[in-house]
């Protein structure tokens, strides 16, 4: 029988056992390329990371480390580039929604520039926004804004239901009160989890923009390190950004929970 | 927008660990029968190393493994070529996915740490091909505390300090800040008022002189020639293998026949052109402009003097190990070498020599 429930503790047992496979397959690729090379650090062995962890936490004279820069350089375009292009997708995907005349104005490019990949577009981004800082927080807001505007507009328009909308006037709302108590309550779960399926599009195009204009940050340190062939470093740095997109999923799969709880799972 | 090749790389580094594979040795039947053992040659575009694609396109050699062309039959080599973006091609090399790479001499250094090297052929030097433009500055004085897009650790960087250190100026006052080649130039052209100087090299540096009003070189490579040198790099690994001397012959010859082509009166012409739609999709005066700013070695004699020059190996060579041992570049000096066994970097005129004697 499909489904057929197994203990918690051979589920732990398993996924651990997958795990420990990971890494034994990583380290069996490390001595591999290691008996081509010697001295090679392309596949480092899982015993050398600690090197590449010396490297990056290691402070230089003002009390910096290349992590912590990365850190609060890549994190910071992040947020505030999603958080603008939330922000705006939300407003303007409620509003395409609830108005057909917003809906007719904006469909049309919404619907289009949302099919095309951002990083196909990373050239004219660079014309329209130039390579100093604020580009990468304009580029991610730009770049997440398209597709989740439709998202949101077609939860707004497909998932309240006009009979919902009808009985909230009969029974007095305004139209403020029905799109606020209605129509964006119920579309809220949908939303987060838009946002959430956003967040690695979004990651993926801050990485290579980072990767060719980028002086601090995850791509930039990726590829200066990856010329040097100093790939503990790398590989330390994608385990961190796998690490951290788990971590973001987690968060955002709890605020729905939290926000949400008649939504289920 | 030739920059997105670059992107290239992040996707090599996702599989690069998972395939794990050595350059392959596999021996293939060349045309009078003999397994010819096979070698990997990785190269980007740039004039002096688009010579072997356009080797490849004349029937000199056929870069797919398995065929042979003229020179690989001579040899009893088969030279398999891989293009590649010139990030990734330091990657393959420095992860022993490739036999021998094109590479300059200051991107030789990190790579050799980890698989002792040798330079077999210097294929040309800048002279004038990276250059500091600025828009709006007339003097390396007006260009203090503003900031200059290049690439950093990289031949960019080196170009634009020693220049800085020629005229007596304090590096701390001219900040520089990384950007690939490619997007400092877009950047530019497009007329970003951000991008008031970039440090790049060519095509970015013709194209953005043509397409930019006002762009004009603040300083170039002419003042310091033959230390940046473009080059082709064997592994010793490779090298030792059955057929890997052949190989480097080989790839010495072919070189130097696509140089006589290109000075030959019929031939010439339409060899720099070729050479252009491999470089940037450049044109026949471009290119004349090119090489004069890529010198080419184009002799024998010209390859063998650069190795043997005293400057080069007493003073150019350790000043860029220097260079890359104080910005990061390596943790630990390189042995360098001339014709020196031991060396992490060995310049040896060897195959040169053998081809020369042919």
């Amino acid at each position: 029988m499909i489904r057929q429930p197994i203990q918690f503790s051979t589920k732990i047992g398993i996924s651990t056992v997958a795990i420990l496979a990971s890494l034994a397959t990583y380290e069996m690729l490390a001595r591999h390329q290691s008996n081509i090379n010697p001295k090679q650090t392309t596949v480092p062995s899982l015993l050398q990371f600690g090197e590449g962890f010396h490297e990056i936490t290691e402070a230089n004279d003002k009390g910096e480390t290349w992590l912590g820069q990365d850190l609060v350089a890549t994190f910071g375009r992040l947020a505030v580039g999603l958080g603008l292009g939330v922000v705006l997708s939300v407003v303007i995907g409620v509003a395409m929604g609830a108005y057909p005349w917003v809906e007719a104005l904006f469909a049309p490019p919404v619907l289009f520039l949302a099919k095309i990949p951002p990083t196909a577009m990373l050239a004219v981004y660079f014309v329209l926004f130039g390579t100093e800082g604020e580009m990468f927080v304009a580029m991610v807001g730009l770049s997440v804004f398209f597709t989740l505007a439709q998202s949101v507009y077609s939860a707004a328009k497909k998932d309240v239901t006009d009979h919902v909308v009808y009985k909230a006037y009969s029974l007095g709302a305004s139209s403020p009160e029905v799109i606020f108590e209605v129509l964006w309550k119920q579309i809220l779960p949908r939303v987060i989890e838009a946002i959430r399926l956003q967040i690695g599009p979004a990651m993926v195009f801050l990485i290579a923009a980072e990767y060719v204009v980028g002086d601090v940050g995850f791509g930039y340190r990726i590829r200066i390190q990856g010329r040097r062939m100093n790939f503990d470093v790398v590989y330390i740095y994608l385990v961190i950004l796998g690490a951290s997109g788990l971590g973001l999923d987690w968060l955002l799969n709890c605020t729905r929970r939290k926000l949400c709880p008649w939504f289920g799972e | 927008m030739k920059y997105f090749p670059s992107l290239g790389l992040c996707a090599f580094m996702a599989f690069a660990g998972c395939t794990g594979k050595e350059s392959t040795t596999t021996s293939n039947v060349s045309a009078d029968g003999a397994a010819a053992p096979a070698f990997t040659l990785a190269w980007s575009e740039y004039p002096s190393w688009s010579v072997f694609g356009v080797a490849d396109e004349q029937g000199l050699i056929d870069g797919d493994e398995g065929a042979m062309g003229e020179i690989e039959t001579k040899w009893n080599v088969d030279i398999v070529l891989k293009q590649a973006d010139y990030d990734t091609c330091l990657l393959f090399y420095g992860s022993s996915q490739t036999d021998a790479v094109c590479i300059t001499n200051m991107d030789t250094l990190p790579p050799s740490l980890t698989r002792d090297s040798v330079a077999i052929l210097p294929t040309s030097t800048s002279v004038g091909a990276d250059a500091c433009i600025v828009v709006g500055m007339d003097s390396i004085d007006d260009l203090k505390g503003k900031t200059t897009f290049g690439l950093e650790m990289s031949v960019s960087q080196y170009c634009f300090e020693r220049n800085l250190e020629l005229q007596g100026k304090t590096i701390e006052d001219f900040p520089f800040k990384n950007m690939d080649p490619g997007a400092a130039a877009q950047a530019m052209q497009s007329g970003q008022a951000a991008t008031e100087s970039i440090m790049v090299w060519n095509p970015f540096v013709m194209q953005t002189l043509r397409t930019r009003d006002g762009a004009k070189v603040l300083f170039d490579s002419s003042t310091i020639p033959e230390e940046i040198i473009d080059m082709v790099v064997i592994g010793k690994d490779s090298l030792g293998k059955p057929g890997g001397e052949a190989f480097a012959a080989a790839v010495v010859d072919c070189f130097y026949e696509i140089c006589k082509r290109m000075e030959d009166p019929e031939l010439g012409d339409k060899t720099l052109v070729q050479l252009g739609e491999k470089f940037s999709s450049l044109n026949l005066e471009d290119m004349q402009e090119v090489v004069k700013q890529t010198q080419f070695y184009s002799t024998p004699e010209a390859g063998m003097e650069l190795f043997n020059k005293e400057k080069f190996q007493n003073e150019t060579m350790p000043q860029v190990v220097d260079f890359c041992v104080s910005h990061g570049i390596v943790d630990n000096k390189p042995k360098l070498g001339f014709g020196d066994d031991s060396a992490q970097v060995n310049f040896v005129t060897t195959y040169i020599e053998k081809v020369k004697a042919e």
